[in-house]
């Protein structure tokens, strides 16, 4: 399970908020008092990437006007709501400049979600952007927005209309697809393992004090098992506090939209990938292939940066290696923003009525399954009709004119690599699809992605410091402190419930009675 | 019927009907019937007839009605939290351990309050006599002693295949004697008239609810060592193979098998107690009841409990005893927690294991060997024993034994513990695949509310996993399932330090009373008047404010980490952990010295209050899950929403109750999961007042709805 998934239903439920009624035991004593909606605030990336001047970083909550005061160093009072104001943005804690630009103050209800909400217009370069993002990240009660928890909060406050509310569900589809996938990437690789590491050891800790919890009285809990929580609890808290402080020793992050050449073996792939570099719209900057099956290419299209890799061609075979790149190809087409399926034409079925199913199954088995999210149908999804120069020019037209809006079908462009005839119409097709996935802030921006983990490590860290602080007065207590640390790193590395650490604790311990 | 009944609801629960005419000891027709007289059988039916239902219940034994099967023991970590819900909801189980128990003694005393575990030994006679006096003195409620053969259903309506509607039970062999509340032994006339005529002679007795608490009687087989008989527990008949039949057979439920056992039981005498560890009682014992301020059994009367260990002799035996043991052999899934000294020692080798020696009661001249529960055949049993140094000389009265039964998958019930497909078939205790004597008491309790509520025409009630155990407890069951016997553990609630066993009475009771109606007037009374004098009190403290400098000057010595200049108030001091209520009472005696009685409890509080304010959104949330049911025959495969068709399937397989718990489901999408709630918010008041199944006139409603629900989303 992934991260994304789980905080998009956490936050998700938060609309059903008012539909609830309310509770009858929400009064007299002991009952918690109701925490006012939303009492988090929230920013995100809220302008696309690419070649853009500008860009806009949205905070929404009631912190808004503290994050501003920090940020944009208004210390007296707040600018006029809705009237743009040059500033000096600094780092709230160390003060460092990080930019000059606009920032604007929506004083609540008068603002897009309905909550106080502040603006930040700066350079678009992504050095100040990430920046800007992690100080933010670094403000108390201030941090990264789950997927399309702005327009949730929007919804929550009325400030949507019907069909807007309507494409809801289909919004927060697009925003958690984009964020899966940035996990993905993200996840694979060095600080994923890292990560996976913690959360383990975290699961461990947490089982062991629950252990000593539910079966200390009447089991053989081995002695010292606390002792070893503390000192495993300490050691976890000294390495996330190194990381977080270590910010430059990250990983190199694949910036630009993620697009993926898969298919076949033969169906002209490669071929493809050469095409494109050789056109003077795509301006070829080649990295270093990290694997030996995958090639990277760095790729500008249309003036948005693009990240272009051909895999293996797919089909199951005996030998390990080949077997082993199939697997990663398979695994980056379920990263991608966007797939390249290319299918050699002269194996199309010559009768063009039946095209469209035998594309159809063509699709089943290139693409992941579809609780990957990833459909046929998907905008996801480019089919690329190769060596069309070695299909008879009646036979094409005709599939073209059956191909043409087909539902459940991604569209699909005749081209010949060979003597690039039909290229300049797929570059259109293509560029336009790349357009759309710049415009949107989630894909391709990994430094949103890393603001959220550092929130959430940060968030654990302070959590671990709870266990301390009880350990010795209230165990419950303690353990709270530990679960919370487990809840906000399982929000990177996958939820965690109650019967995964009831299996740590009975593999662990000799448990009866 | 119903509707005369509506009026003897909830006030009039105190109110003892004197006696009956003779025509009521002949009914044929009862508004609740519960089957199973064990620890959910007895609840279900107390909680039935409170709730101002006309029950009976039917047990196969009147003498075991009460009867601890197993273990003589209530409560624990987990456990005892249950017992005190039960309790604050005017259940059986906490009284019956107050006047049973004769060792008492708080577990986890040294890990905070919010994980205390209230434990007691019970004296198995007296636990007997309780509930058994209990259960006769309690109005409306009807005994009667005989073996349910068969579950009586509607006919399957054509347009709903698989749903089903509860008539009543018919009885097996014709009893010989019931046993009304007043405690007279009756006949029950062969030939009355105004029912359905039976076929073959046996009886049926109509009933618009019933609750199943079968326990390990259901297709149960009992094992030791090479040899197997019908049962679910020695020395009683075996069970309903016609009620199991119609389980699996006529309803289509999905059933699984688990396997569970017990000890020998050892003659006190033989047992060389020197060589063991004496495991001494608290000195003042605390009552499971909040309605009791002391036990029966009187602090000095407690018998202690004995401590001792396996040796490497014991899992020699069992090594050398395997192929003679078949229940170690089979497949079935038998608790993690709980296993048999065999698979504890398979699992675990060259390890010593704890054994507890138990008291059975306070003249009873047997152990109870906690932690040796073993199936290998008797001779080899013995052998086992005396390979412990305690045990050496050891007799035994009765031989362990092991039982396989079968549990009917919980996911097919809704949170009020109904069959999903069975409209009046309510399900509780170790037939939803649980273990203990508390977890049935709960389940049984809660299943019995609702069978009383649909009797009574009253919507069905759930419990929220944000408020009790009890809410975790059936959440789990029917939201997740069981793939071995489930038991409770304070590690299964999110909201451990809300879910206390000191505040279950503020919990559950004033609801318990106001809106389910299981609680009695007086229990209401008190707890009502324990919550405004709570408030009082917090509101005291939080009036008395002092700069930290003269707070210390006040309370002497005390380390504050505060500023000298910040002012705190009695309750930010009394939440650390070297200051008492009584030291606070002590320097402001004339505003807190009258709130003495709850210095204990306004400790806690205070302790606990931040935390559980920081967890309140939490709460809300999964509150607002739960409070968004799903119609449960809702078309998933046709629904007009974008969902995937997997998504579709798994939907339309599980069934799930709430939203909440089609969240939880294993492939749902968070895409899938807004769909549905767009859809159900849209046709949500439609569906809940009016037939669902008009799907065209839906479909024209849609626009109309989608505005009116949108009404509350702008406030």
């Amino acid at each position: 399970m992934l991260p994304c998934s789980w905080g998009l239903w956490r936050s998700a439920i938060h609309t059903l908020k008012t539909f609830s009624r309310a509770s009858p035991s929400a009064r007299g004593l002991c009952i918690p008092t109701r925490a006012v909606c939303d009492a988090e605030t929230i920013f995100a990336l809220s302008s696309g990437h690419g070649r853009c001047g500008v860009a806009v970083v949205r905070v929404s909550g009631p912190a808004s006007s503290m994050v501003l005061r920090n940020m944009a160093g208004l210390t007296q009072a707040l600018p006029p709501p809705r009237t743009a104001l040059l500033r000096r943005i600094t780092d709230p804690q160390s003060k460092e400049l990080l930019d000059r630009g606009l920032v604007l103050w929506f004083k609540g209800p008068h603002s897009f979600t309905g909550e106080d909400s502040a603006e930040f217009h700066i350079h678009g370069g992504p050095a100040v952007i990430t920046a800007v993002l992690q100080a933010l990240g670094s403000l108390e009660g201030v941090r990264p927005a789950e997927a399309g928890e702005f327009t949730r909060r929007a919804f929550h406050a009325g400030k949507l209309g019907l069909t807007e509310v309507e494409g809801l569900g289909d919004l927060i589809h697009a925003e958690t697809e984009a964020q899966r996938r940035q996990a993905l990437r993200q996840m694979d690789g060095e600080l994923g393992r890292l990560y996976q590491d913690w959360s383990y050891r975290l699961k461990r800790c947490l089982a062991h004090v629950e252990a000593f919890i539910d079966f200390s009285e009447d089991e053989l809990i081995e002695d010292g098992v606390l002792n070893q929580v503390d000192s495993s609890v300490r050691q976890l808290e000294t390495e996330i506090e190194r990381h977080l402080k270590d910010e430059r020793r990250g990983e190199r992050l694949r910036t630009g939209v993620q697009v993926v050449i898969a298919g076949a073996t033969n169906a002209g792939k490669s071929s493809l990938l050469n095409t494109l570099c050789q056109r003077p719209a795509a301006i070829v900057s080649p990295i270093a292939g990290t694997t030996r099956d995958i090639v990277e290419t760095s790729l500008d299209i249309g003036g948005f940066p693009v990240l272009l890799s051909d895999t293996a061609g797919l089909r199951d075979s005996s030998d390990s290696v080949e077997r082993e790149g199939v697997r990663r190809a398979r695994q980056r087409v379920e990263q991608a923003d966007l797939t390249l399926v290319v299918v050699d034409s002269t194996q199309l079925p010559p009768d063009p009525q039946l095209v469209a199913a035998f594309l159809q199954e063509h699709l089943s088995t290139v693409l992941p399954s579809p609780e990957a999210g990833m459909t046929a149908a998907s905008d996801r999804v480019l089919l690329v009709l190769n060596k069309s120069d070695l299909v008879p020019e009646e036979q094409r037209e005709r599939t073209e004119g059956e191909l043409r809006e087909r539902p459940g079908l991604p569209p699909a462009c005749f081209l010949s690599c060979s003597t690039s005839t039909g290229l300049e119409d797929f570059l259109t097709v293509l560029q336009s699809r790349v357009k759309t996935l710049c415009g949107d802030p989630l894909s391709g921006a990994p430094s949103l992605t890393q603001a959220r983990h550092r929130a959430h490590l940060q968030q654990s860290v302070q959590a671990l410091n709870q266990y301390h602080q009880y350990r010795d007065q209230d165990l419950a207590l303690a353990a709270e402190g530990v679960r919370l640390a487990l809840t906000h790193l399982g929000r990177i590395t996958g939820r965690v419930g109650a019967e995964e650490i009831l299996d740590i604790i009975f593999r662990d311990f000799c448990i009866g009675k | 019927m119903l509707a005369q009944k509506l009026h003897l609801l909830r006030h009039n629960v105190l109110s003892f009907v004197s006696s009956r005419t003779g025509s009521d000891l002949t009914r044929r027709q009862y508004d609740v019937i519960v089957v199973g007289g064990g620890h959910a059988g007895t609840e279900a039916a107390a909680a039935a007839a409170r709730l101002g239902a006309e029950t009976l219940l039917i047990t196969q034994k009147i003498m075991t009605i009460g009867a601890l099967s197993c273990n003589p023991s209530l409560g624990g970590v987990g456990k005892g939290q249950l017992v005190r819900e039960v309790d604050a909801l005017d259940g059986l189980c906490g009284r019956a351990g107050d006047s049973a128990g004769v060792h008492f003694s708080i577990l986890n005393r040294s890990k905070g309050p919010a994980v205390w575990g209230p434990r007691a030994q019970l004296d198995r006679e007296r636990y007997r006599q309780f509930i058994q006096s209990e259960l006769l003195s309690t109005p409306r409620l009807t005994v009667l002693e005989g073996s349910v053969d068969e579950l009586l259903v509607s006919q399957p309506n054509p347009e709903e295949p698989g749903h089903h509607r509860v008539t009543g039970i018919r009885l097996g062999n014709l009893p010989q004697t019931s046993h009304n509340k007043l405690g007279e032994f009756w006949p029950i006339p062969p030939d009355r008239a105004g029912v359905t005529e039976s076929v073959d002679g046996s009886h049926p007795i109509l009933s618009s609810s019933v609750v199943l608490t079968t326990g390990t009687f259901l297709s149960g087989s009992l094992f030791m060592g090479q040899t197997t008989s019908p049962g679910g527990r020695m020395g009683d008949a075996q069970s309903c193979a016609g009620l199991s039949y119609t389980l699996k057979e006529t309803l289509g439920l999905r059933v699984g098998r688990l396997r569970t056992g017990t000890p020998p039981r050892i003659v006190k005498e033989s047992v060389d107690l020197s060589l063991a560890q004496l495991q001494a009682p608290d000195k003042q014992p605390t009552p499971f009841s909040f309605l009791n301020t002391h036990t029966r059994c009187k602090p000095e009367e407690q018998l202690p409990c004995y401590l001792t260990h396996t040796t490497p002799g014991v899992e020699r035996v069992v090594r050398e005893s395997v192929h003679l043991n078949c229940h170690i052999q089979q497949d079935a899934k038998g608790p993690r927690y709980c296993p048999s000294i065999e698979s504890r020692v398979l699992r675990f080798p060259g390890r010593r294991h704890q054994v507890w020696l138990e008291p059975e009661g306070l003249t009873s001249d047997l152990l109870y060997p906690q932690g040796l529960s073993m199936t290998m055949p008797p001779e080899l049993q013995l052998r086992l024993l005396r390979e412990i140094p305690a045990l050496h000389r050891a007799e035994i009265r009765t031989p362990g034994y092991g039982v396989q039964y079968d549990f009917v998958c919980p996911t097919q019930l809704t949170p009020s513990l109904q069959v999903k497909s069975t409209q009046g078939l309510f399900l509780a205790g170790q037939i939803n695949g649980t273990t203990g004597y508390e977890e049935a008491a709960a389940q049984g309790l809660w299943a019995g509310v609702n069978a009383g509520r649909t009797a009574l025409s009253l919507p069905p009630m759930a419990l929220s996993r944000t408020q009790s155990y009890i809410g975790v407890l059936i959440d789990d069951l029917v939201g997740r399932g069981v793939t071995e016997p489930y038991r409770m553990f304070t590690s299964r609630a999110e909201f451990r330090t809300y879910l206390r066993p000191d505040n279950a009475d503020l919990r559950l009771t004033p609801r318990g009373f106001e809106e389910v109606g299981c609680v009695t007037l007086r229990r209401y009374k008190k707890a009502v008047s324990v919550r405004d004098g709570l408030q009082e009190a917090l509101m005291a403290l939080q009036s008395v404010a002092l700069s930290s400098t003269r707070w210390r000057e006040k309370l002497g010595n005390i380390s504050l980490s505060e500023n000298k200049s910040t002012t705190l108030n009695g309750l930010d001091l009394l939440q650390y952990k070297d200051v008492s209520f009584e030291m606070l009472a002590s320097a402001f005696p004339e505003c807190l010295s009258q709130y003495f009685e709850y210095s204990q409890r306004l400790k806690i509080e205070a302790v606990y209050r931040p935390h559980c304010e920081k967890q309140s959104r939490e709460m809300e949330r999964i509150r607002s899950e739960e409070s968004l049911s799903l119609p449960s025959d809702m078309d998933y495969l046709s629904l007009p929403v974008s969902l995937s068709q997997e998504v579709r399937e798994i939907l339309d397989r599980v069934r799930p109750n709430t939203l909440g718990a089609a969240t939880r489901l294993p492939g749902m999408t968070p895409a899938g999961i807004i769909h549905l709630l767009n859809y159900v918010l849209r046709t949500g008041q439609r569906n809940r007042h009016t037939e669902h199944r008009n799907r065209s006139s839906q479909k024209e409603g849609e626009k109309g709805q989608l505005c009116a629900s949108n009404i509350p989303i702008s406030q």
